[in-house]
């Protein structure tokens, strides 16, 4: 069974469709690079299956339940946002409660690996005000991580990171994928799209336009980069033309 | 929504403008108690400070409070949490929070100087306009997008509430002198929180016969207990309604 379903989703800020026409099957243990120029509708597509904006057609499901009926469809989701903002006068110690708090977790059921790998545990006592924009990211992807998701969205998630904790950063999502956890990844690296990417969707003007693994287009334009491939793919692509398996 | 409430509220116990709104509070009064030797006339003053600067304050906190807390925000409606929730809890803490340092700048000095019937309606209706004017900040917050237009909005409401309202009493009553329009003038004073907030103060002051007929007609309603609960019902109504809007706006709205 697919973990993520879209099914001709759109989505319209006034008369501009921001997305449109988007059908997609993610399956468990996948990871989805999402990817495409500034405005092609990467937030978008993510914002509506976290439920943040309401899709103005078409139907979005995880794990088999619709997004925007019930809020207990997002227990199953981590989400680490691009730019990542708390109560700047609670502890690290008292915002990760809150989140225990928030989302019933008892004591010893939390995944506390990455408190350790990103060196959060030496952060606990210290007021989120006082952190940096790197540290606040580091908490951004415990919280992500630790309530064992079944749907990861990382938005841009290296961004702001340092070399080594964005690898051990990596390194959590190869982990979550080894576990059947279904990632979508939006990323400008096409480093990391390569290397991490099951499958890429690439957005372009609100409509997915590739929705394949990076081997695939790499064997099909006989490139070894996917930043020399990709372009090359999209060229030979009639308008609007969507590619998916 | 409780556990949200309770994390925002340790925020805000940390929260710098919500000390030194406190620590104003605390100095202005306590300042006005020491320099004038009657606690009435320094009662007086206090009203005319809590009138004016507790709607501003609460209003512009509130907004900006709101603001701050975006992204957050943003991060608990990816929670199993419900978005009413989120929002009524954050409405919930702000006013809690602003009635604390209210309590302790105003209240506290205000029970050790007045502690008389004015003094108590001192209390209750600066507490009341600090929930009016959270609930309206938060609204104002949740629809307006952007933080500067958002403090416009919040600074414009003050002024149209503090100052053009009034301006707009006077010269009606100053137009229409010579009828007899002081039964039109309760109710729209009762719609503007301030207003009905000063009346019920002033009342207790006994400063209503100052006000020749206009104060007769206004002991005579809200001297009552039908016009009591007339301006409970008001200044209930005045947190309900944007509290709701706040809510239903937020609910519905594009994050």
């Amino acid at each position: 069974m697919d973990r993520v379903t879209f099914e001709g989703v759109g989505k319209r800020y006034g008369k501009q469709w921001a997305l449109r026409g988007v059908n997609a099957f993610f399956a468990p243990g996948e990871v989805v690079m999402v990817i495409g120029p500034n405005g092609s509708g990467k937030t978008t597509l993510i914002k509506c299956l976290l439920g943040l904006v309401r899709a103005a057609e078409g139907a979005i499901h995880v794990n088999g339940m619709e997004v925007g009926a019930d809020p207990q469809y997002r227990k199953a989701i981590g989400y680490m946002p691009q730019l990542a903002e708390f109560p700047r006068e609670l502890t690290v110690d008292q915002l990760l409660r809150m989140m225990n708090d928030i989302r019933d977790a008892p004591s010893g059921s939390t995944d506390d690996r990455l408190i350790e790998a990103l060196g959060v545990d030496a952060l606990l006592d210290k007021r989120i005000g006082a952190l940096s924009g790197g540290m606040r990211q580091k908490v951004s992807a415990v919280l992500a991580f630790r309530y064992r998701p079944t749907v990861l969205v990382l938005d841009e998630p290296t961004a702001g990171l340092d070399p080594l904790s964005a690898r051990t950063l990596l390194d959590a999502v190869t982990e979550a994928r080894r576990n059947g956890t279904t990632v979508l990844i939006t990323s400008h690296i096409m480093e990391e799209v390569q290397q991490l990417g099951d499958r890429l969707a690439y957005l372009q003007d609100g409509r997915l336009r590739v929705l394949l693994a990076p081997e695939t287009i790499l064997d099909i334009t006989r490139e070894t980069s996917l930043s020399k491939a990709l372009p090359k793919y999209l060229a030979q692509l009639p308008p609007a033309h969507v590619e998916s398996v | 929504m409780l556990k949200v409430c309770k994390y925002t509220l340790i925020d805000l116990a940390r929260n710098r403008f919500a000390i030194g709104y406190a620590t104003l509070l605390l100095l202005v009064s306590i300042g006005l108690f020491m320099l004038e030797g009657d606690p009435t006339k320094a009662l007086i003053s206090l009203t005319q400070v809590v009138l004016a600067l507790v709607p501003l304050l609460a209003l512009v906190f509130t907004i900006i409070y709101f603001y701050n807390q975006y992204e957050f925000t943003v991060l608990l409606a990816v929670q199993p949490l419900g978005r009413r929730n989120i929002v009524l809890a954050q409405l919930l803490a702000i006013t809690i929070a602003m009635l604390i340092a209210f309590l302790v700048g105003i209240g506290m000095p205000v029970l050790v100087f007045a502690p008389s019937a004015a003094g108590w309606t001192l209390l209750l209706t600066g507490a009341a306009l600090t929930a009016v004017f959270t609930a309206i900040g938060g609204w104002i917050a949740v629809k307006n997008r952007d933080r500067a237009r958002g403090v416009g909005i919040g600074l414009v409401t003050w002024v149209l509430m503090v100052l053009v309202y009034d301006a707009l009493l006077l010269w009606i009553m100053f137009a229409f002198s010579d009828r007899p329009i002081e039964p039109v003038i309760v109710p729209l004073a009762a719609f503007n929180p301030i207003d009905l907030a000063r009346i019920l103060v002033m009342l207790k002051i006994d400063l209503a016969a100052l006000l020749g007929y206009t104060g007769a007609v206004y002991q005579q309603f809200f001297g009552s207990v039908g016009g009591m609960l007339v301006a409970l019902c008001a200044l209930i109504l005045w947190v309900a309604l944007p509290s709701w809007r706040a809510v239903s706006a937020f609910a519905s709205k594009d994050l």
